[in-house]
């Protein structure tokens, strides 16, 4: 065994740092902690990381892709999120870029893999309806096809950041007499200025305005924007599930939040001391940091185990109780604010920015267990698929 | 970076998992530990003959030589048949001890009788009522003629009453911390056995002006070897619940998918699935801490500079609330059964919960680790990869 990464892979870590540090504006990254990022400061840091390569080391590599080993994935999303790096956009990096790349046409690829990688096209995700949440297979959308066009009608929701949406990929059902509902979708591109789309924003429990309804009336999508076949629309859905499962557990985003508590900690007053000294404080920040230890463990032997071209069932594992101790140290945040976290929407001095925020985070992170799968459904998952129950 | 197995290391789990096995068929503990030895005396002689005896042991004395990964394999596949033997107990912890601390006579005379397999030494630590890191209050008094007697109380030794001879903790009329070998069948020695938790033996021995000898030099303090010792022990114990707990995973699974109630079986119980599910996640989390520690431990022996008794106690809270979890829900999970003597889940539950009172326990463990610098320190599995962490 070896708990050091090699000298080449530390290499590679510091020149990942020299960007992530240097050339990501330090403002960005602090509003990134504070949950205040804005539309600019996604579009700024994922132009300047493709400017250096590092937007999209996922991909292919006629487009862009770096064919980083396993290790060098891990350590670039580990090194984001412990710099507090605003990701690159899921929804273009993670998901459509990846599609377009296995499935779509040499015309689809050109027009838009570039732009989707340097984010001169924001994407938005339409899967989740009303009546398909967890069981999305179960979505109402249709798409008909007439002539050279598919005309879209239904509803999609939970929609994030689709206010800056220039393109969605829907998943929409083309064959509504197909004998199972996974058949019988469609996997389609559509341009946002296309007439018929009507948007309602959807406020969250924080307040924040991140996720969006959209309503389509005969909205009429191109057939060269159908990607891949039509009606194997799940089985492309299906491919984003195993793809990029880096930083799921969201570890390094974790390891800087408790850094930044306990250095916080310090200077919090209780009513014997500092927030630091307190027993019970420090109890819990020892499960968390154990935990943190336990799930980065978990990380390491995945991606050594990828190292040797094996696949590994636990990300599934990683996702819940990785969310899981990211949500725990946000109440713990939340705690130690206390009070200070009660006033908000103010031009008020407060105590300190971050205990300020710290409530409407710890209510923003509840949709941690409950997206991408919720921890009922990754429960689902081991069960059946590790488990064998 | 790697948390893995070499080959050889595979192997070696491979061999030990199929001895133990062959020795332990299901319900293999209860006979095990209710026979005069308190072990199965097959399985042992043959981890003898395999050299296991003596993995912790140097070449010099008949031993392999072997690191903490060669114990974490061998721990775990006795782990995971609930097997009964004194390794850790019996050999790896006195060789430890008798390796930092003993003279090179010493060393000659009592590591390779272990390292062969054909005696065990008992460390006797623990006193009742007192807390594990107190100066002990078994005294050392030497005589006029230089000799040395143990007077005391010392509970629960684990195995004891099969012991060739005691490695005893007192303290000397300076308070100085000493390891004192005492023969089993020395003068003033009288024994009460039992049982622990976990239906191994445990006894509790009384010394009255009992001969004598100091381990090492006289006079010198070994509080920090006995603290190293302790803590190598806390995470090698770890490998065994690592596999107590698989293997209770295992046997919980398979009774939920067998059991029929109501007319099904259990699995269609979501609510009970789910919590398999997390039984799987728990047990998974804990490998990887246990995993970690050893490799720790390893780089610790190759000369990194870590904080070996701080990574211990982390690892050793993590993976004993873990034990703790597991042993309640896999006996919750198999209802009424799982509480009897008859079941093997119950003596996983058993061993798992002995194994959280060992050395010291979980408990004071986490009050060493939360009053430590270390609680609020930003975790980073990676010797070389901290810093940078920063918003």
């Amino acid at each position: 065994m070896d708990l050091e990464l090699s000298s080449e892979d530390i290499e590679f870590r510091d020149g990942l740092r020299e960007v992530f540090l240097r050339e990501i504006p330090e403002e960005i990254r602090r509003r990134n902690a504070l949950s205040r990022i804005t539309r600019e400061d996604i579009v700024t840091t994922q132009r300047i990381l493709n400017s250096h390569g590092l937007a999209v080391p996922h991909w292919p590599v006629e487009w862009g892709g770096k064919d980083w080993t396993p290790t060098q994935s891990h350590i670039y999303a580990s090194e984001l999120q412990r710099g507090s790096v605003p990701q690159p956009l899921a929804f273009n990096v993670s998901m459509i870029g990846p599609i377009i790349a296995e499935f779509g046409t040499e015309e689809q690829k050109r027009t838009f893999l570039p732009a989707t990688a340097n984010l001169d096209i924001w994407w938005s995700q339409g899967f989740s309806e009303p009546e398909a949440g967890s069981d999305l297979a179960s979505l109402r959308t249709t798409a008909r096809r007439e002539g050279d066009v598919y005309v879209l009608n239904g509803q999609k929701t939970w929609t994030t950041l689709g206010q800056y949406g220039d393109w969605m990929f829907v998943l929409a059902r083309t064959d509504p007499d197909a004998p199972r509902k996974q058949q019988g979708l469609s996997f389609l591109l559509l341009d946002m200025t296309t007439p018929g789309i009507e948007r309602r924003p959807i406020t969250l429990v924080d307040g924040s305005a991140e996720v969006n309804e959209f309503f389509f009336d005969n909205v009429r999508i191109p057939v060269e924007n159908l990607v891949g076949e039509e009606n194997k629309g799940w089985s492309y859905a299906k491919f984003l599930l195993g793809n990029e499962r880096n930083g799921i557990a969201q570890i390094g985003t974790s390891q800087r939040v408790f850094a930044d508590l306990a250095e916080a900690a310090g200077g919090i007053p209780t009513e014997t001391g500092a927030l630091a000294d307190d027993p019970q404080f420090r109890a819990s920040m020892h499960r968390s940091r154990t935990t943190l230890l336990a799930l980065e463990a978990t990380q390491l032997r995945v991606t050594g185990a990828s190292e040797n071209g094996q696949a590994s069932p636990v990300s599934s594992l990683l996702k819940m109780e990785g969310t899981k101790a990211l949500q725990e140290l946000s109440k713990l945040r939340k705690e130690a604010a206390s009070q200070d976290s009660m006033l908000l929407d103010t031009e008020a001095v407060v105590a300190d920015e971050a205990s300020a925020v710290a409530a409407a985070q710890y209510l923003n992170q509840r949709k941690l267990s409950i997206f991408g799968g919720s921890n009922e459904i990754q429960r689902g998952v081991i069960a059946k698929t590790i488990l064998g129950l | 970076m790697n948390l893995e197995f070499n080959e050889d290391q595979a192997l070696l789990f491979e061999t030990v998992d199929s001895a133990v096995g062959r020795g332990y068929a299901a319900g293999g503990r209860a006979e095990a530990t209710g026979s005069e030895l308190g072990w199965n005396e097959g399985v042992w002689r043959t981890l003898a003959e395999m050299g296991i005896t003596g993995l912790t042991i140097t070449g010099e004395h008949g031993g392999a030589d072997a690191g903490p990964v060669e114990v974490y394999a061998t721990l775990e596949a006795l782990g995971k048949h609930a097997a009964a033997e004194p390794l850790l107990d019996g050999v790896f912890l006195p060789s430890w001890l008798i390796t930092a601390v003993g003279t090179d006579e010493q060393a000659k005379q009592l590591l390779p009788a272990l390292a062969e397999g054909t005696q065990t030494v008992a460390v006797a630590h623990a006193e009742p009522g007192r807390p594990w890191n107190a100066t002990p209050s078994v005294t050392a008094t030497r005589r006029a003629d230089g000799s040395v007697t143990l007077a005391g109380v010392k509970a629960p030794v684990r195995h004891a009453d099969q012991a060739s001879s005691l490695l005893v903790t007192a303290s000397d009329s300076d308070g100085t911390t000493g390891v004192y070998v005492v023969e089993a069948g020395a003068e003033g020695i009288t024994r009460a056995d039992g049982r622990s938790a976990d239906w191994s033996r445990a006894s509790q021995v009384t010394f009255v002006d009992t001969p004598a000898t100091p381990l090492g030099t006289a006079g010198a303090d070994v509080a920090a070897a006995l603290a190293a010792a302790f803590a190598r022990a806390r995470v090698a114990v770890l490998a065994e619940a690592v596999g107590l707990m698989e293997s209770a995973l295992t046997l919980t699974v398979e009774y939920l998918k067998n059991r029929k109630q109501f007319g099904v079986p259990l699995s269609t119980f979501q609510a009970l699935v789910h919590r398999a599910a997390d039984l799987y996640a728990h047990v998974e989390l804990a490998r990887s801490m246990a995993l970690w520690a050893t490799a720790t431990v390893e780089a610790a022996d190759g000369g990194a500079d870590v904080d070996l008794a701080a990574i211990a106690d982390d690892a050793f809270v993590f993976v004993g609330d873990t034990a703790t979890a597991v042993a309640e829900e896999a006996v919750q999970l198999h209802g009424g059964i799982g509480m009897t003597y008859e079941a093997e889940v119950a003596h996983q539950a058993a061993r798992l919960t002995a194994i959280t009172e060992s050395f010291g326990g979980v408990a004071a463990a986490r009050r060493r680790a939360v009053a430590s610098e270390s609680a609020l320190r930003a975790p980073s599995a990676l010797l070389n990869n901290s810093g940078a962490v920063t918003a």
